[in-house]
């Protein structure tokens, strides 16, 4: 039997931080919940049609000439567009950054204005499969596929680069030279110069250090791999456009298809229930092909879906990124001077990019390193002819966490320091006392959980174990990021509650349910907050559709704090339900709002407790109208700070195969307030499929002559399955506190940004050779160690 | 459309041209070409021409397990299938699992500490316990090694591992103990 988690003390949640099963988790287990594709079967829309779009066959190519009328003459093939139809040609140039899901945006002020790459359907192809040229629409999917081979389109193939340093090189071939000239991303406002940060004098500090260490990192194109492929139904048979899709956002697909067709908000009607996982998918370009198959809706006069097969929702990934990082220390481990510098491979469309590769480090210098007088950050987002990446499960933090545990790792080697003693030692954050509490918590539990001090060795020299496997710990830390002082540009969140005159409550708290469980933490947070009327979780339905004519605006899940956001305005919205409560109790009671109380549903005077109704005596008196409030609010920008998380692993490496197996994974998450104990580790459990996929097996291979990537799929492409999971020890921790009536901060990324970095330093305690690019596959440990 | 019939009609697969598959507990019988077309999968015919959408269909080429049934008492990848094969055999979807099913139970009530829910998105969920009711079915106390090792062809992409282990557990507990009682 594992252990509960630990409280705050005297915290006294009734219903807050508990552990129990989701609230849709008896719908989901028995198959009741619906995707967007169980939703739009053409049962449901009889005249539906199915479209497909042209995939580029080739890495980087214009398409000369394009002759549709043998997939016109096709039976069952309804319509037939280029891009030459003046639908698309007319329609202006955008991207897929238009924001990272935090707030709504429009199209003059989408984050990445300087970097206009995309064409909705265009003639240019900058990567295999970009989706380019033609669209179908059709009786079938089969009928539509065929169409698609029938088109005939002469290509004028064009050279192109997949390795971001050979893209940088003159001469390497320009994957968007109206862009830029040299294939990297020129500076613009919102990432800055090159150099995007630069205090003190590093290279001076380097000079006189007493210590300096440097190394590099390579981190690559994982990818999401939400098993719910993207899918999206349009019906704008009439003058109202109705989406139905399994994007991650209403509102701000809202705007996009109002700015970018032209439409009234109020004819734009986006609708989207459960969607099956989403894991930062949706930032590199789901946009297009709503547009397209909207466009085909109008066409035809009929609802027309579009779906992409499994291979082509390999659509988005995370940013790789080359780091090289040097540090400059005193001989008792105090550091003086950081220097990072990043290459990251962009592919093919820019997207957010310029987001991954130097927001991600401004943040932790602004937490982590605020102290440290000499820190520089440069930077280079690189476009390649590959599949356009950004965010996974976090942005840039993954990639930057891989360097950083690296540089830590190695300066504690040089100092013959244990690492834990050296984080202690430097990193903090610049509000907080020194050394910093959540961080000492979290790596002195992370240890006891792993046993680190019996089972580290000196790198290498640990005992052998069946003859050929060696064991190793390691571990990686990372400051949490998404506290709530950091979600202010998200701009207001609204809530409505309805208090039925039964004492039952409807909770509109809009958010598209991707699978986090954020739906169970407002559910507990309203009946945490409504708990002197006796609600409890079960009394509460929360709306899982999210319909922009219906809905308020939704919180999208993004920054893994969905969770604690709605529930701060929740109790907010709370506070003026009591006061109607007492406003209509006072012709009953005949007494004033100020002098009544109400405990456990009882609405009483309090000098005279006798004198008292039930909730529902008050409505079933009355008009039995339910009380409805709406409010919104601002997220709390008092700067408090951030928590800490860290992931340690135990390895075992056969020095015989090249075969790395984690033995143990030990996730410390300080929380500030765990909002569902039950959903959080979850979370911290649920992350490491990702983390250590991503570390050891996941990886998209690409064939160098042609550019064609090999592995689109589920057999190839290797997620970890049940039974290459290790024992995995997930930890709760409430010791930083953020603002607000809970003080919490976003977990869901953080589970997993330190796992490879953790897995890496726990393979060099192993074999004492250190392996700096990922996935580690037994070829690159069998070459480490010198045997092939 | 196909129409589902009542009845106890035993598995044997008729000469005449007619393709009859046994769904939930009803045969239902189809006209191949007009109801079935020889390139149809199973799942196809399961989702988009019945409405059995708890099967979910992600990889389509049997390497996630999402759309796993069970026909004639064994889990079944039904994107790997044809609709035709099925022909004379008895397939049962998680619709057809009683409401109270000890699996679905227990993958649902999933929360004890320190392993996580047994689900998050829930669209791998169908399949994972369709998969455990074959393995139940067929080994009603399984150690760890073989849960593992029965349920290694499914993909959580949220990574519930631990948390699903811990269902098949104790909906193999509450088997038990029903089995018990009765």
């Amino acid at each position: 039997m594992k252990q509960p988690y630990t409280p705050r003390p005297n915290s006294n949640r009734k219903f807050v931080g508990s552990y129990r099963p989701r609230i849709d988790a008896w719908e989901k287990a028995r198959g009741k919940v619906e995707y967007v594709d169980d939703i739009t079967l053409k049962s449901r829309f009889p005249g539906m049609l199915y479209a497909k779009v042209l995939r580029s066959p080739h890495a980087h190519a214009r398409i000369k000439n394009i002759d549709v009328s043998k997939a016109e003459q096709l039976p069952g093939v309804v319509s037939v567009m280029t891009y030459k139809d003046p639908e698309f040609a007319s329609m202006r140039l955008t991207n897929a950054g238009w924001t990272d899901g935090v707030d709504t945006v429009s199209f003059d002020r989408k984050m990445w204005s300087a970097f206009n790459d995309r064409r909705v359907l265009g003639d240019y192809a900058c990567w295999v499969t970009d989706e380019v040229g033609a669209v179908v629409a059709a009786e079938s999917e089969e009928i539509a596929d065929e169409a698609i081979r029938l088109i005939d389109v002469q290509w004028e193939v064009l050279p192109f680069v997949l390795d971001p340093i050979e893209a940088m090189k003159p001469g390497a071939p320009l994957v968007h030279p109206e862009v830029t000239q040299n294939n990297v991303l020129p500076p613009e406002k919102l990432g800055g110069d090159d150099v995007f940060l630069n205090k003190g004098d590093v290279d001076a500090d380097f000079a006189n250090a007493e210590v300096v260490i440097d190394g590099t990192s390579i981190h690559h194109n994982a990818t999401q791999a939400s098993l719910d492929n993207w899918c999206c139904l349009v019906d704008w048979t009439d003058e109202k456009l109705i989406l139905y899709s399994n994007s991650f956002e209403a509102d701000q697909t809202r705007m996009h298809i109002s700015e970018m067709l032209d439409l009234p908000m109020n004819k734009v009607n986006v609708i989207s229930s459960y969607v099956g996982g989403q894991f930062g998918r949706g930032d590199t370009g789901e946009q297009p092909f709503f547009l397209f198959t909207a466009i085909l809706s109008k066409k035809t006069g009929r609802p027309v879906k579009f779906k992409h097969t499994r291979r082509d929702s390999f659509h988005d990934s995370r940013q790789p990124a080359i780091y090289y990082g040097k540090v400059g220390a005193k001989k008792d481990g105090t550091i003086t001077s950081l220097y990072f510098k990043s290459i990251g491979n962009t592919g093919a469309y820019a997207d957010h990019s310029i987001f991954a590769l130097k927001f991600a480090p401004l943040e932790i210098s602004e937490v982590s390193f605020a102290h440290i007088p000499n820190v520089k950050l440069e930077s280079y987002a690189v476009y390649t002819n590959k599949l356009p990446a950004c965010m996974m499960r976090g942005v840039g933090n993954s990639q930057f966490n891989l360097i950083f545990g690296h540089v830590v790792d190695l300066l504690a080697e040089e100092l013959d320091m244990d690492p834990i003693d050296l984080c202690i030692k430097n990193f903090g954050h610049e509000w907080g006392d020194f050394p910093d509490k959540s961080l000492m918590e979290v790596l002195r539990q992370g240890a006891e959980k792993i046993g680190w001090s019996e089972k580290r060795n000196k790198p290498g020299q640990g005992p052998i174990y069946g003859k050929t496997k060696k064991r190793g710990v390691g571990f990686s830390l990372h400051p949490a990021w998404h506290a709530e002082w950091q979600e202010v540009r998200r701009g207001r969140i609204p809530i409505s509650i309805t208090l039925n005159p039964d004492g039952t409550v409807i909770l509109d708290a809009p958010t598209i349910e991707t699978g986090t469980g954020s739906n169970t933490c407002n559910v507990l947070g309203c009946a945490e907050s409504l708990s002197f009327l006796g609600v409890t979780p079960e009394k509460i339905l929360w709306n899982h559709v999210v319909n922009t004519d219906t809905s308020l605006k939704d919180c999208v899940q993004t920054d893994s704090s969905v969770a604690y956001l709605q529930s701060e305005v929740i109790a907010t919205v709370v506070e003026e339900i009591k006061q109607e409560i007492f406003e209509r109790a006072e012709p009953v009671l005949k007494a004033k709002p100020e002098d009544m109380d109400i405990v456990d549903g009882r609405i009483f005077i309090r000098k005279n407790p006798d004198q008292s109704l039930t909730l529902k005596e008050l409505f079933f008196q009355g008009d039995m109208m339910p009380i409805v409030v709406i409010k919104n609010k601002l997220a709390n920008a008092e700067k408090t700070g951030v928590p800490y998380f860290a992931n340690f692993a135990e390895v075992e490496v056969d020095t015989d195969t090249g075969k790395v197996d984690v033995l143990h994974l030990v996730v410390i998450n300080d929380c500030g307030q765990v909002m569902f104990a039950s959903g959080a580790e979850a979370q911290q459990v649920g992350g490491q499929v990702m983390g250590l996929g991503e570390t050891l097996t996941e990886e998209i291979i690409y064939d160098e002559i042609t550019g064609v990537p090999l592995n689109f799929n589920f057999i190839d492409y290797k997620i970890p399955t049940m039974a290459d999971m290790p024992e995995i020890d997930p930890i709760l921790l409430e010791i930083w506190k953020g603002a607000g009536e809970y003080g919490a901060c976003g977990i869901g990324e953080g589970t997993l940004t330190c796992t490879p970095r953790a897995i890496m330093n726990a393979i060099y305690n192993a074999i004492g050779v250190r392996i700096n690019d990922i996935p580690i596959k037994p070829e690159k440990v069998l070459r480490a160690l010198g045997k092939v | 459309m196909p129409k589902p019939s009542k009845g106890t009609k035993k598995t044997v697969a008729t000469p005449s041209s007619e393709i009859k598959i046994k769904i939930n507990g009803c045969w239902h019988t189809f006209e191949p070409e007009r109801d079935i077309e020889p390139t149809m999968t199973l799942s196809y015919l399961l989702r988009e021409k019945l409405g059995y959408t708890g099967l979910k269909v992600s990889c389509d080429e049997g390497a996630c397990g999402a759309c796993t049934v069970i026909m004639d008492g064994k889990a079944i990848l039904s994107c790997m299938m044809l609709a035709v094969e099925a022909n004379g055999h008895e397939i049962l979807t998680i619709e057809g699992l009683a409401k109270d099913d000890p699996i679905v139970e227990a993958f649902a009530q999933q929360c004890e500490p320190g392993y996580g829910t047994a689900l998050q998105c829930g669209i791998c969920t169908p399949g994972f316990v369709m998969s455990t009711k074959a393995l139940l079915d067929e080994n009603p106390v399984p150690t760890m090694t073989e849960i593992k090792e029965a349920l290694s062809g499914h993909i959580c992409r949220c990574g519930c591992y631990a948390g699903i282990a811990q269902a098949v557990t104790h909906a193999s507990e509450k088997i038990g103990k029903k089995g018990g009682e009765s």
